[in-house]
């Protein structure tokens, strides 16, 4: 199947966190159009996590995000956590699910952070190659989703879009568009965020990551502590104008606010995109 | 090895702290050097595992305090680096690191928090039961079935032996509350600890009911766990004792099944 067109459109959606499990489940807010979660959460046999995630789910839609599938890795493929990722996603049924476009670990160790890769040629062949064989595996396409970085390399021959964009052509994958990352990293890299949009295939970005970060003066580090900043909303803005109905999220993973909080948030997401997409 | 593997391996190097020789691999820009931007990395992958640590094992962090227990959290990563896709599972070789690595003279009492606190981790995800077994399911079971009767447990149930007094001190840290003092028992006490409600419970055994859950585990009808308790309770009570234990066993809501 080639990307079309014709993506789906969910609406504006929350990354579920378990600080606000109840508060969802005792309100069921309808500005939340549906949710995001953190696959690895839910890869255990059951207990509490598995029993939210299916009252939840039998109310919202829902997607899936990955933080383990360490794409870029030279590691073989650990088809042990594909083989537990496919049994959450028949659980789930979600409407797609997405990781990053980064490595985790070699040697079967895991530093548990998402760590960039030089944008060259060989890494390119080597991500297109290991998501066509994730996506046979699951029988199903993926969406990968853009970093925020601290650091580049000596070796890298082309722009992070080129190479977000090349592994997505070549791989027949979509993109998970984090507008934060791109805001964070342009920072860090000085280049321009407007020229990155400009460089993406519209039609095949399907989802939208907003969030908050840390600024150390030198550099932004990318903690989802805090709320999100007027520079990046702006940049919201100009991928709507852009890229038309996306569905859009919001992340939150630190110092968490009532879920009423993140709502506010979330309204100011739809009031600036929605305009756009008529 | 492909470029590609030799730069990851270089990195990996530097986060762990064998190398740095990736610096070299890193552009550099005015405001922030290559040696600034790469420990980024290095620190939030230290302190990202510091925290999931702490959450596992949030009484041994306040019984050794902040400091200390980022310093064993770093040492125990060094010996026991994260070989999961999880983080879930980073801690699961704490109580070994512990017993083995952990050059104090209360590491025998820290080893047994760790063991509870893991094992209490353990049952809080565990295996689902399919139902749980009421009082008037046991009501429906006819007289001369007794005997017979076989019980199964849930899944997410597990039992330790401990020395030490590490249950009541660690759930005390993790309230908030005064610990009592430390109290070391010549012979082990073991100690239950399940899922119910979605929670982790826990609960001290007497020797004879924690025979008599070890016996009931490894597939004993009622008649063997009567002639077995036999050792601890006289002929006269011991049926009742045994039926008392399977309703204490309901009640906790620590049965699944019964078969007669």
């Amino acid at each position: 199947m080639r990307a079309t067109s014709d993506k789906p459109f969910l609406g504006f959606g929350l990354g579920l966190r378990t600080e606000h499990y109840q508060d969802i489940l005792d309100t069921k807010p309808q500005q939340i159009d549906w949710l995001e979660i953190i696959s690895e959460n839910y890869m255990v046999d059951g207990g509490k996590p598995l029993y939210y995630l299916d009252a939840i789910r039998a109310h919202y839609p829902m997607v899936m995000h990955g933080v383990s599938m360490s794409l870029g890795s030279t590691d073989p493929l650990n088809y042990e956590y594909l083989k537990k990722l496919k049994k959450l996603i028949n659980r789930v049924e979600p409407e797609w699910y997405s990781d990053h476009l980064c490595w985790t670990g070699i040697g079967h160790k895991n530093m548990h952070d998402l760590l960039p890769l030089p944008y060259t040629r060989e890494a390119v062949d080597h991500l297109a190659d290991r998501i066509s064989r994730v996506q046979d595996y699951l029988g199903r396409q993926m969406l990968i989703e853009n970093l925020s970085s601290y650091i580049t390399y000596h070796a890298d021959a082309m722009t992070e879009w080129e190479f977000l964009s090349t592994i997505a052509e070549k791989a027949d994958c979509y993109l998970l568009l984090d507008v934060n990352n791109i805001y964070v990293s342009s920072f860090n890299h000085h280049f321009d965020p407007i020229e990155y949009l400009d460089g993406i295939p519209a039609q095949r970005v399907w989802q939208h990551h907003l969030a908050g970060h840390s600024n150390e003066g030198n550099l932004i580090i990318d903690t989802h502590d805090h709320d999100i900043i007027d520079p990046v909303w702006a940049l919201y803005e100009e991928t709507a104008k852009r890229l038309g109905p996306v569905s859009t999220m919001i992340e939150r993973d630190g110092n968490i606010p009532p879920l009423s909080s993140v709502l506010e948030e979330l309204e100011q997401a739809r009031r600036i995109a929605t305009p756009y997409y008529q | 090895m492909t470029r590609l593997h030799e730069l990851q391996q270089r990195f990996q190097d530097y986060l762990i702290g064998t190398s740095e020789e990736v610096e070299n691999d890193i552009i550099s820009s005015e405001n922030a050097l290559a040696e600034y931007r790469l420990g980024a990395y290095y620190n939030a992958c230290r302190i990202r595992l510091i925290d999931i640590l702490a959450l596992d094992y949030s009484a041994i962090e306040k019984y050794l305090g902040r400091e200390a227990f980022e310093n064993l959290a770093l040492d125990y990563l060094r010996i026991y680096p994260s070989r999961h896709p999880s983080v879930r599972w980073f801690g699961q070789h704490l109580s070994e690191y512990l017993s083995d690595q952990y050059d104090r003279e209360d590491s025998d009492f820290v080893t047994e928090i760790a063991r509870f606190e893991w094992a209490r981790g353990l049952v809080f995800d565990g295996e689902d039961a399919n139902a749980i077994v009421q009082i008037e399911d046991m009501a429906r079971v006819p007289p001369e079935s007794w005997p017979n009767l076989r019980i199964k447990f849930i899944p997410a149930l597990r039992w330790l032996d401990l020395y030490w007094n590490a249950c009541p001190y660690a759930v005390a840290l993790d309230n908030g509350e005064t610990p009592p003092d430390r109290q070391h028992n010549e012979i082990p006490v073991r100690w239950l600890i399940w899922r119910r409600k979605h929670n982790p419970n826990w609960r001290s055994l007497e020797v004879h009911e924690a025979w008599a859950i070890e016996a009931t585990q490894q597939g004993a009808s009622f008649a063997e766990l009567c002639e077995g308790l036999c050792e601890w309770i006289s002929e006269d009570q011991v049926a009742m004792t045994a039926a008392g234990l399977l309703k204490q066993w309901v009640s906790d809501e620590l049965v699944v099944r019964v078969e007669f």
